[in-house]
């Protein structure tokens, strides 16, 4: 379980990016975290893979305590989290395959288990055939997939993903969102930070918005938004 | 360590280094510099204690026995004398071969000669060679405490000089080390700050999908190593070409002068510039890295 209690997050020139937020995601669930640019759905998600830590308040994932954790206790929680980024980071020297590999290689996976388990989530995103390609060959789609496809290989309890349509177009995007949904389907805890109001109003899951740093709405089987 | 992580790290020191051959090349050659200034000043240090154990060696003590003493008590001190552990030499003189000595080192002082011949006022006694400079005044005093000794002559000052010499150039010499090693680590530090400034996306993602620190670290780590190692490995070649080289010119420049051989020069050189090397590639290594794990 995700818990978040009285978080507020103030950066270092004054912007107040998050400010009272209080937020509980189950294992299992399916959460869109939706609002306009700069209202701050990034700086959560950051919070979440303690990129950043709050100003004042708690972050809970499962027994981790993230505002109160040792440095060296870091791995241990990333290794449960997958992390999809808004702008892929992909390592540009590496294959296809290298690139998921290369996740697996860091936390100390043994070469049977990577052999195994990248084809198979290759497979799952549909990148099996480019598996030797390099990053700069593939397209937008494909590149985001690959992001999700070096998410998931670790087998994690929980994907995060910060506008992984952003850049992309109606038709992939849709593509893409699928995979998020047959992901949570096998059983990951989905949290995706999106603008793409029409797939969110497709979709029919729970929908956290929020306006200048404050949840103002929180919906299971929500929209994106009655305002616009 | 299993070996899959340890492949995995010579697998990243080896891309390290090619990926960045000129900088490889240029932080070698700039710490076998640093490295060869290092063992330059180790050369001069070794040489130092050689000529002071050299001069050391030289120095004696001259211990004059009473008139009259028998010749087995003046033999008896001798052997005693023989086990004391400051000695490494000694030899006993009679006052006759004094005088024979007397005559061949000042042939021209006729009076002094005639005086000789006609009755010898001269004592018995030993020639002292003790291990260390140090050592000569306490084997002075344990003459003199002895009934049958008359006077006991030696060159203190010398012996206090030489010492004082050595230990002056020796503190110099740590002064002047530390501060290379510093230089030396400043540039070993630099070029794997490269190395990493060109990874740093690499160390970002690696942070992100949970790699420990260490496992980050291990790979810059052994590429500093790496460096150090090559550096002072080439240094040490052209320690050993330019000594041979100026121990040959020193020989036949000065002939009586003691050259500490080669092989006592590179004992003390090879340990201390691979160690160094390798300590100060590491620790560069650590500094280097050190921003770009805050992630």
């Amino acid at each position: 379980m995700i818990r978040l209690e009285h978080v507020d997050k103030r950066y270092g020139n004054g912007h107040m990016a998050l400010s009272g937020v209080d937020l509980v995601i189950r294992r299992g669930e399916f959460v869109f975290i939706v609002g306009p640019s700069g209202s701050g759905k990034s700086s959560l998600i950051r919070l979440l893979y303690r990129e950043e830590l709050p100003t004042t308040g708690d972050v809970y994932i499962d027994q981790f305590h993230l505002t109160r954790m040792r440095r060296s206790q870091v791995p241990r929680l990333r290794r449960q989290l997958g992390v999809v980024f808004q702008d892929v980071k992909l390592l540009p020297q590496r294959s296809v395959a290298q690139n998921v590999a290369f996740a697996m290689e860091v936390v100390g996976a043994s070469s049977r288990d990577i052999a195994k388990r990248v084809p198979a989530v290759l497979e799952l995103v549909g990148l099996a055939r480019r598996r030797e390609s390099f990053p700069h060959q593939l397209s937008g789609g494909e590149q985001q997939r690959l992001g999700i496809a070096r998410a998931l290989v670790n087998n994690p309890v929980y994907l995060i993903a910060d506008e992984p349509t952003g850049n992309l177009d109606p038709d992939t995007a849709g593509e893409i969102m699928r995979l998020f949904l047959e992901i949570n389907r096998r059983g990951a805890t989905v949290i995706m930070a999106t603008h793409a109001r029409d797939l969110v109003n497709q979709v029919q899951r729970r929908v956290v918005a929020i306006e200048q740093g404050r949840i103002v709405r929180d919906e299971l089987k929500g929209a994106y938004g009655h305002e616009a | 360590m299993k070996p899959k992580i340890l492949w995995y790290f010579g697998r990243e020191t080896g891309y390290g280094l090619w990926r960045n051959g000129w900088m490889t090349l240029a932080s070698v050659s700039t710490v076998a510099i640093s490295l060869f200034v290092l063992a330059f000043f180790i050369v001069l240090s070794v040489n130092l204690n050689h000529v002071a154990g050299v001069l050391e060696s030289e120095v004696e003590v001259r211990v004059f026995i009473h008139q009259h003493v028998p010749r087995t008590s003046e033999i008896r001190l001798m052997n005693e004398a023989k086990h004391w552990p400051d000695i490494r030499h000694i030899t006993f003189f009679t006052k006759t071969q004094a005088a024979r000595q007397l005559q061949s080192e000042f042939p021209d002082q006729k009076d002094l000669l005639q005086l000789i011949d006609q009755s010898n006022p001269l004592f018995d006694g030993y020639d002292v060679y003790t291990r260390q400079a140090t050592q000569i005044p306490q084997v002075a005093n344990h003459f003199r405490s002895k009934k049958i000794v008359e006077s006991v002559v030696y060159e203190g000052l010398v012996a206090k000089r030489i010492d004082r010499v050595t230990e002056v150039v020796r503190a110099v010499g740590w002064g002047i080390e530390a501060l290379l090693a510093l230089a030396t680590l400043s540039i070993i530090s630099n070029t794997i700050r490269l190395a990493v400034f060109a990874r740093r996306r690499e160390i970002g993602v690696m942070k992100l999908v949970g790699a420990t620190d260490w496992f980050i670290r291990w790979p810059f780590v052994m590429e500093g190593m790496v460096l150090g190692l090559v550096g002072a490995v080439a240094a040490d070649v052209l320690v050993n070409y330019g000594y041979r080289w100026a121990i040959g010119a020193a020989v036949s420049a000065m002939p009586f002068w003691p050259v500490a051989p080669l092989s006592m020069v590179l004992d003390h050189t090879i340990w201390v510039t691979i160690a160094t090397g390798l300590v100060i590639g590491a620790l560069g290594s650590l500094v280097a890295v050190r921003r770009f794990l805050r992630v």
